[in-house]
């Protein structure tokens, strides 16, 4: 992520809501589980994924919104 | 899974993935149900702080959110992609299968669905979910299209199918009774559920028209038993025509019928009225009558 982005966004007019357009709105990773085991999803920062360690999927997040879409989600074989 | 699988859900998030960009031409029904929604809301005098709106499509319930109500922290979610796009921004957005809720237990303080779940193929399994996503003594507020819906179009197309192809294949989808819905929310762990029904009879000049409409809402047959065989002109054409002989209101329009289930239901907390156990008495019944 660029951080000409990042600084572009912090001037937006809403200044509630500086949020990166990238960026997972945090109330809602607070309750975000894995849609198969329903277990903790940890957020990869770099990957800007999120990874169910005990289902061994990495779900893509794509303009701020997690796809939490079991067809979606990359398969992590090191977990296998 | 033990639960027959009657509808395809990626088709679902396709068709819905499809309208996205030109929805607001044709969410004159989810607008209607929307209202049917949040007039119970008005009614139930709570304040809530954290909302799923499940199925939430370009987001309209926050839109339409009553101002006489505290404004909650919504959370959209939706199947569709490019439908949750649509939605205000900045909003915390996710995109979700019903039938494989991502939310941790106990975190939410209500969940509204507005005519989504009549696709889900295991709706009891759905409603647990989302029970278990509930705080106690929360709510789930839920309609979906059920009873009559559609029932002329189901008829005319399967007599022109008859007709002209001597099979019928199903071209619209099955729907629950009033009673299988209040079962179900019951079946799914909540209590104190009520149900009630809302009959909307939209009137089109021909078939084409309604068939627009439907596609737009996203709304098009799932069925996995739908039939693969794309349904040539002069098959619309005849069913106009045995639209025409069948169903037309005064003005000579097409009548076709929308029903809407509306329910409420709240998830167990020990403040809810509820019956003594059997058994429990400490009064004998002679004793009780006695005094």
């Amino acid at each position: 992520m660029p951080d000409t982005n990042e600084k572009s966004f912090s001037k937006s007019s809403d200044k509630t809501l500086n949020r990166d357009k990238n960026e997972v709105d945090p109330k809602l990773l607070d309750i975000l589980v894995c849609p198969l085991s329903k277990t903790p999803l940890i957020y990869d920062k770099k990957s800007n994924e999120l990874i169910s360690k005990s289902a061994g999927l990495a779900f893509p997040i794509r303009n701020g919104v997690p796809i939490l879409l079991i067809d979606e989600a990359r398969r992590l074989d090191e977990f296998k | 899974m033990s639960h027959p699988v009657i509808f395809d859900r990626n088709l679902l998030a396709k068709n819905r993935s499809r309208v996205a960009g030109s929805f607001q031409n044709f969410d004159f029904l989810l607008e209607n149900a929307l209202g049917r929604l949040t007039d119970r809301l008005l009614d139930l005098s709570r304040s809530f702080e954290l909302v799923l709106n499940l199925g939430a499509r370009n987001g309209m319930l926050e839109k339409i959110w009553p101002k006489e109500l505290k404004t909650p922290k919504f959370i959209h979610a939706d199947i569709s992609e490019k439908m949750i796009g649509e939605t205000v921004n900045n909003a915390a957005r996710v995109v979700c299968d019903e039938e494989f809720l991502p939310f941790a237990p106990n975190s939410l303080d209500a969940v509204i669905s507005c005519l989504s779940c009549h696709w889900a193929n295991d709706l009891p399994g759905a409603l647990k979910q989302i029970t278990g996503t509930l705080k106690p003594d929360s709510l789930f507020l839920v309609s979906i299209l059920g009873g009559q819906t559609l029932f002329e179009l189901r008829d005319v197309l399967s007599a022109a199918e008859l007709e002209l192809k001597g099979g019928v294949s199903p071209r619209v989808s099955p729907f629950a009774t009033l009673q299988d819905f209040a079962h179900l929310m019951q079946r799914g762990g909540l209590a104190l559920p009520v149900a009630d029904t809302d009959t909307v009879v939209v009137s089109y000049n021909n078939i084409f028209e309604l068939m627009r409409d439907l596609r737009g809402m996203g709304e098009t047959n799932i069925l996995i038993e739908r039939s693969r065989m794309p349904a040539t002109k002069a098959f619309f054409l005849r069913a106009n025509q045995i639209y025409q002989e069948r169903f037309v209101d005064r003005k000579g329009k097409l009548k076709a019928t929308f029903e809407i289930f509306t329910g409420t239901a709240w998830t167990p907390h020990p403040s809810q009225q509820k019956p003594l156990r059997p058994g429990s008495a400490k009064l004998s019944l002679k004793e009780a009558l006695n005094n």
